[in-house]
């Protein structure tokens, strides 16, 4: 396609990850294969007044020591950052001031914060330790990861709720074709939080259940915590300094609905329009497109509305296209579940294999998509993927990967 | 390399100063702040704390908001909806039907008022007791979903939270979704509210200028005895596109964006701001550089500066070192009338660009000997070819933008 040729190719050389599988990379591999979720009881704050009682929370016993003064969003980033930048080997000492860091996050350090409230309006101003809300604010981890990181050069975070992750990467796509940047460290962190849980639940949107996508008796979606952080660099960049790309980020696209603040479009019109320019912007074909990483919430509408969207786009094809949910696993990471699916989605590319979702409900026919359930899908001629999140207010983001050796 | 001019051909504001950019520019030209009394009454704030704020007075936002629709929405919303479409209106565009239009806003905060209703009633009433309502305008980027529902814009709709640096940042975006294909029309912008649980919290971090004996609470950008910020509140919006199709309809132009730069001081504190200003200074000057531009060429400092004890400090010693001890051009100061938050500093930037005038801060009073920039004195400045817009943010986040009159 014209116009990739147009821009440096941008690989990923380092993945890193915290999910409720535990904590990094191998440990989210191992969970993914396995197919059996992490969704279920959870203690990160007493839930027996919600509605519903399932999530998928974060081993936090098994992590690093706690740095001080982090919020757990922030923790939980700063170590997906320190596992991705020593994958990828980059040594940033050399490069701080040409890195940066793209970030999502849709509650940053709410948990924190609601401790903090809570304490305040049943014990009084005093009794609120001010230590609780210094990382309160939605940029929380992505700053805490650039100090971490001792990074100078452009930092953004980006707050567009399920997608703001998945728009990080692309912003930092972008952000390395211009050469504004010649290391991106990309990705999204959010922690479970009281906030999000009973504000879905008042939604309606989530499920007692764990969440079983593009299922015939879905009823909603699980919630989840965790960070995914990828290292992106320019081909000739990564290959100069000897470094082993694990995949090409090929592409990426935002629209919006602009239909309804909390229902998707009905026929997906937003989506498959992120989807197509996703495409047109890696210059790839959609006939190159071999597995699908779908946002795949488990709600009724939104898991028909993406099902649309992927016929809109692949036509008479969908229905031969493996199609996944990484959500029905570790559950909706909201600000930070399209990073932690762009992990899964290039794990995927690189493993040539798709992973499952559990097998635990009936098919729905009418959605016309070829499920992964039970066990991964080997897939030896991969060339390419797409990872598609879609948030709450129409936003839409569309990352598209490549196999390294297929392009 | 020049990249193709992308110009801002409409604004939209409200904020502390009222509706419009006619009564913004009045009140950057009194120099004085503008400042309300913030509610104290639920007993949030301790004894001695900052009891002033940047808010917005009653206004009538119907022209552009009508109750009905304004009804259901949180004030960021609203104040986002109403400046969109006031922005849109200032452009004269006579439709957006069939445009691709991307919405890129920054929010500091985001919903706070809907989100302490929220939290309160989770943790007050129970969860049982939680309303869809305020979850689905409490997340942060409501507003810029509200601002797509009302222009109908398909584009990108990306909420950018980068606190201080955020309204640069998104002006950047925006530019470069214009510039680089993605969108023909960009409306980007900044919006926050402040409430009195904030405004506390803040408050004990020592944001917000309190009074003393020998001072009131007003900001003091760069002055010896500044002690914190004006926390403002409102919406500023502007439309951008490319300058060959905004003079092809025959638009009225603002002003032209030509660079933007981003960086990050690694050792800023969680809620303060850093030392780098060497790194701060090399960062912009390349950022000038690729972008083409001679910082020598900057005829006025459009400065971020809010009073902010140690993010003046920064900033000073940060324009210090990008122009290698050189006199600093004229140096304007417009958080210390608009407060910070609330989008007000983006719109005092695009005014400035059309040579809006700056009057004396009046709170100047006593120079700091160890920044060496002082504010403006209200003398009449020419009109700017090319300003430089600051932006530092507490905890590190850094973006320049270079603004030139068409």
């Amino acid at each position: 396609m014209p116009r990739a040729e147009q821009h440096p190719a941008i690989v990923v050389t380092g993945l890193g990850a915290v999910t409720p599988y535990g904590w990094g990379v191998d440990r989210l591999w191992e969970g993914l294969r396995r197919g059996v979720t992490a969704i279920g009881p959870f203690s990160r704050f007493d839930n027996a007044r919600h509605r519903t009682h399932v999530a998928a929370e974060v081993p936090l016993a098994e992590g690093p020591e706690p740095p001080p003064r982090l919020s757990l969003a922030d923790r939980f980033a700063v170590a997906a950052a320190h596992e991705a930048v020593s994958r990828a080997g980059v040594d940033l000492s050399v490069c701080a001031e040409r890195t940066g860091v793209f970030f999502g996050s849709s509650a940053g350090g709410m948990l924190e914060g609601e401790w903090f409230f809570d304490a305040h309006i049943h014990r009084g101003a005093r009794h609120a330790k001010q230590g609780l809300v210094v990382s309160q604010q939605f940029n929380g981890p992505g700053d805490a990861v650039a100090r971490a990181l001792k990074v100078g050069g452009h930092v953004e975070t980006i707050s567009s709720a399920c997608a703001s992750s998945a728009m990080a990467i692309g912003a930092a796509l972008q952000g390395l074709r211009r050469g504004d940047v010649d290391v991106a460290i990309a990705g999204g962190s959010d922690a479970l939080c009281q906030l999000t849980y009973a504000g879905f639940n008042a939604l309606r949107s989530v499920d007692e259940t764990p969440s079983r996508p593009f299922r015939k008796d879905r009823l909603g979606l699980s919630l989840g915590e965790g960070a995914g952080v990828l290292v992106l660099e320019r081909a000739t960049d990564a290959a100069a300094r000897g470094a082993t790309p694990v995949a090409i980020l090929a592409g990426e696209a935002s629209t919006c609905d602009a239909h309804h603040m909390t229902a998707p479009h009905p026929e997906g019109i937003g989506a498959s329009s992120a989807i197509r320019i996703a495409l047109a912007d890696a210059g790839l074909d959609a006939s190159f497109v071999d597995f699908v990483n779908a946002h795949g919430t488990g709600t009724p509408l939104n898991d028909a509305s993406e099902a649309a969207a992927l016929h809109a786009v692949f036509g008479a094809r969908t229905g031969s296209i493996p199609v996944t949910s990484t959500k029905a696993l570790i559950g909706h990471l909201l600000g930070s579940a399209g990073a932690i699916e762009a992990v899964a989605t290039v794990l995927c590319l690189a493993r040539r294999e798709v992973h499952p979702m559990p097998d635990d409900g009936a098919i729905e026919p009418e959605l016309g998509l070829d499920l992964v359930l039970g066990a991964p899908r080997s897939l030896p001629d991969v060339r390419a993927a797409i990872s598609t999140s879609l948030a709450f207010g129409g936003a839409n983001a569309v990352v598209v990967f490549s196999r390294v050796d297929a392009a | 390399m020049t990249a193709e001019p992308i110009a801002i051909t409409g604004l939209g504001t409200v904020g502390p100063h009222g509706i419009g950019a006619g009564s913004l520019a009045s009140a950057l030209a009194s120099g004085r702040p503008l400042a309300s009394t913030i509610d104290r009454s639920a007993g949030y704030h301790a004894v001695g704390s900052s009891r002033l704020a940047g808010l917005v007075p009653k206004v009538d936002l119907s022209p552009w908001l009508p109750a009905a629709e304004a009804r259901r929405l949180s004030m960021p919303s609203r104040y986002a909806v109403a400046a969109g479409r006031m922005s849109v209106e200032d452009a004269r565009l006579p439709s957006l039907e069939g445009r691709n239009v991307a919405i890129i806003l920054a929010t500091a905060f985001g919903a706070l008022l809907f989100t302490e209703k929220l939290v309160r009633q989770i943790l007050d009433e129970g969860p049982e007791s939680a309303q869809p309502f305020y979850f689905s305008e409490c997340v942060a980027n409501a507003a810029a979903a509200r601002v797509a529902l009302a222009l109908g814009a398909h584009g990108a709709n990306v909420t950018i939270t980068e606190r201080e640096a955020g309204p640069l940042l998104a002006l950047a975006r925006g530019v470069r979704e214009v510039r680089e294909g993605r969108a023909e029309i960009a409306i980007v912008g900044a919006v926050d509210e402040m409430t009195p649980l904030v405004h506390a919290l803040l408050d004990r971090f020592r944001g917000p200028a309190r009074a003393s004996r020998d001072h009131d609470e007003a900001p003091r950008p760069f002055e010896a005895r500044r002690d914190g910020v004006l926390a403002g509140e409102g919406a500023s919006v502007v439309v951008l596109e490319r300058e060959s199709e905004a003079k092809a309809r025959g638009a009225r132009l603002l002003a032209r964006v030509t660079a933007s730069v981003a960086a990050f001081d690694a050792t800023a504190p969680v809620v303060d701001w850093g030392s780098g200003a060497g790194p701060l200074a090399r960062a912009l000057h390349g950022g000038l550089s690729r972008a083409g531009h001679d910082i020598a060429s900057i005829d006025l400092i459009v400065s971020g500066a809010s009073g902010a004890r140690r993010g003046d400090r920064l900033e000073a010693h940060t324009l210090a070192a990008a122009w290698t001890g050189a006199p600093l051009p004229p140096v304007v100061v417009p958080k210390a009338v608009v407060g910070e938050y609330g989008g007000g500093f983006l719109a005092s930037a695009v005014l400035a660009a059309g040579g809006a005038a700056f009057g004396k801060i009046a709170a100047y009073e006593v120079s700091d000997p160890e920044l060496h920039v002082a504010p403006h004195d209200g003398r009449p400045l020419p009109a700017p070819s090319r300003l430089l817009a600051t932006s530092l943010a507490a905890g590190g986040a850094a973006a320049w933008a270079v603004l030139e009159r068409p």
